[in-house]
């Protein structure tokens, strides 16, 4: 008995909030998340210093759903600590809210600078994945090493005109001509389908590189109405949030490359593990890095929480800010983001690599670190 | 001049899918009188039976082109007889927000059991190109085009030569006399509404094929459909390949000839649109 009540005594007990989109545009994603954060949730408590009561609400992929959400986190289950802001558009209509509120918040996605500006000043908002700023200079890395080892040169670049593809676009022609690259850029209508005519004219401009900043939807009808018009780029790049279900067995996605933060086949030994646990308890392997994001941001609370020795959420605060871990998306530890807005942010550019779609699945191919193969360059849609 | 001809060929290869769609809301909305805002949800619905039919039974989606036809007609049959036959007497506006509630609906229906996500098919020739000279052709585009014409001129001699098919164009002309005639106007409301989701179900199998099968994919084509049948003038069938062509055609030149034209491409049939109905006004007045 009091050995029992010494048990209890010793653990923490955290009741935390979880708004995440489990529908809507976004919720491929915020599933994979919300399994991440089970999977961390369940080690936890089964480790017993640190017992985490998990609040789950979806926010729908829209503001209008998130901060009605947000509120009852805040009001009825009275959390003071908050897990979420997956997409840009509905974290930033949080950060009014969350500033209202002021629990701890940890940002498990919300690229986009906007969101940054928003938060700038909030004492207790953790950002975890990187700033879109990160994601550009990412790419960039890669099309620095296509130009120097591969002799690219000329760029096309179809962006859907939305803000998810239209938002800094001047500025990365500037970036991409600065690295000696001819550039030639075209706006098309997310899920419209048709790309023939642009597809059309880029041939003309003959370029080594067709790179898509769109969604999901215009994948395969780029890579089809590519072939379709006869243009035949030495390499088709696309940056979606997530690519279409099925994709990978199209052979039409053999070459295509792309950029993530993860992959199953990501050979450090917490990732090894994070992909062991999770087809332990949902039976299958996930390709979505955002799983091993929300396994991440809970196992680093928990930590945090037991270093802090109580449920304080400044105390817990203060103690992330001090953390450094390994995790599967790499080492984790908090500094100012790069523009000094916010005080604490997570991961950098230095999580991103370049992966090539070869025959059923995902290969890193760069940097040269993590690639498990050689880059295919020239793909097979110019050598057909 | 080659870039020309190259733009004219996507546009008329566009149009057979287009006039497809359209048709099957111009029978829906001469032949029954209704608005239907869930027509483009008919062609998501034959789009997923597509995607499962090949992702579970390997089944190419050319086959499953008569299979779609038959769902999505029977789909329509009991949306008209639970849903529509209820409202065929009540004002428009009741008419079109119903439409527009069973759009959302399905939408959301089709959310919950799919999710949001993007699904692709990969029949082998999904890529197979034929080049003409300088001039490519897809075969999946050229094969969409020319199965829409068949569907179409099936279409139009099951109209002109059968029975059911004059009855449905004498109700069309008129809804009262057919009835002096003998011709049961239900019967043959059921029949248009349903042969109009057909025509929806096979477009969105080749759609599945052409683009992807998603919740949302649809509501464009309901959309463009509605330009089209506007510009066809309302109840015209006979109007409607032309017109299709006339939109694809127009969006092919936006998109080659205007500078960042592809962000406008959607915007290519609201103008048509609205072009249509003042040159109808200006002709009416």
């Amino acid at each position: 008995m009091v050995l029992l009540a010494g048990l209890a005594w010793a653990q923490v007990p955290l009741k935390v909030g979880v708004i995440l989109p489990l529908s809507g545009a976004s919720a491929v994603s915020g599933k994979a998340a919300l399994n991440g954060i089970q999977l961390a949730a369940d080690e936890v408590n089964t480790a017993g210093k640190v017992r985490l009561e998990l609040v789950v609400v979806d926010d729908g992929t829209d503001p209008a759903k998130a901060v009605p959400a947000f509120t009852k986190l805040m009001t009825v289950d009275k959390v003071d600590i908050v897990i979420g802001g997956l997409a840009s558009g509905v974290t930033f209509a949080l950060s009014g809210p969350v500033k209202q509120y002021g629990p701890l918040f940890l940002a498990i996605g919300a690229a986009s600078s906007v969101v940054e500006q928003a938060f700038e000043g909030y004492p207790l908002f953790f950002h975890y994945h990187p700033w879109d700023y990160h994601n550009v200079a990412a790419a960039l890395q890669f099309f620095q090493y296509l130009s120097r080892e591969h002799g690219a040169k000329r760029v096309a670049i179809l962006y859907e005109d939305g803000p998810f593809g239209s938002a800094g676009i001047g500025v990365y022609k500037q970036q991409l001509e600065k690295l000696g690259y001819q550039v030639q850029a075209e706006p098309f209508k997310a899920g419209s389908g048709q790309f023939t005519a642009i597809l059309t004219r880029f041939r003309a401009f003959a370029p080594d590189i067709l790179y898509w900043i769109g969604y999901d939807v215009d994948a395969l009808p780029i890579a089809t109405q590519a072939r379709q018009v006869g243009l035949r780029p030495k390499l088709i790049y696309g940056a979606p949030p997530s690519w279409p279900i099925g994709f990978e067995k199209n052979p039409l996605s053999n070459d295509i490359v792309g950029m993530t933060a993860w992959l199953p086949t990501v050979a450090n030994a917490e990732s090894r593990r994070f992909v062991e646990a999770y087809r332990k308890k949902y039976g299958e392997v996930t390709e979505e890095y955002m799983a091993p994001m929300g396994y991440t941001i809970v196992k680093s609370l928990a930590l945090a929480a037991e270093k802090a020795g109580g449920t304080d959420k400044n105390r817990i605060a203060e103690a992330l800010a001090g953390l450094k871990m390994p995790t599967p998306l790499g080492p984790l530890s908090f500094k100012p983001s790069d523009t000094g807005r916010t005080k604490y942010q997570g991961f950098g550019p230095e999580i991103w690599f370049q992966f090539q779609y070869l025959q059923g699945s995902r290969r890193p191919v760069f940097p040269k670190e993590v690639a498990t193969r050689p880059l295919r360059y020239p793909g097979e849609y110019y050598l057909r | 001049m080659e870039l020309l001809l190259q733009t004219l060929l996507n546009g008329l290869l566009l149009s057979g899918v287009y006039a497809l769609v359209a048709t099957g809301l111009a029978l829906s909305l001469g032949v029954v009188g209704i608005v239907n805002f869930a027509h483009g949800e008919f062609l998501m619905m034959g789009a997923f039976l597509s995607y499962l039919l090949f992702a579970f039974r390997g089944l190419d989606p050319l086959l499953s082109l008569g299979l779609a036809f038959l769902a999505a007609f029977l789909v329509g049959g009991l949306t008209y007889q639970g849903l529509i036959r209820p409202v065929l007497k009540a004002p428009e506006l009741n008419q079109m927000l119903l439409t527009f509630g069973l759009a959302i609906l399905l939408q959301n229906l089709a959310l919950l059991l799919f999710g949001a996500d993007t699904r692709v098919v990969a029949p082998p020739y999904q890529a197979t190109t034929l080049a003409l000279g300088p001039f490519f052709l897809g075969a999946v585009p050229l094969g969409a085009f020319l199965l829409s014409l068949a569907t179409l001129l099936l279409l139009q001699v099951f109209l002109s030569r059968s029975r059911l098919g004059l009855a449905m164009r004498a109700v069309a002309q008129n809804r009262q006399a057919p009835g002096l005639l003998g011709i049961e106007a239900e019967r043959v409301y059921l029949l248009a509404f349903g042969l109009a989701a057909a025509l929806a179900g096979v477009a969105g199998v080749m759609l599945s094929v052409m683009l992807y099968a998603s919740p949302t994919v649809g509501f464009a084509f309901t959309l463009k459909s509605f330009a089209i049948v506007a510009l066809a003038g309302l109840g015209n069938l006979k109007g409607v390949v032309p017109a299709a062509f006339v939109l694809a055609l127009a969006e092919a030149l936006v998109s080659t000839y205007l500078p960042g034209g592809g962000g406008l491409v959607e915007a290519v049939f609201f103008l048509v649109l609205f072009l249509a109905l003042v040159g109808r006004a200006w002709r009416e007045a």
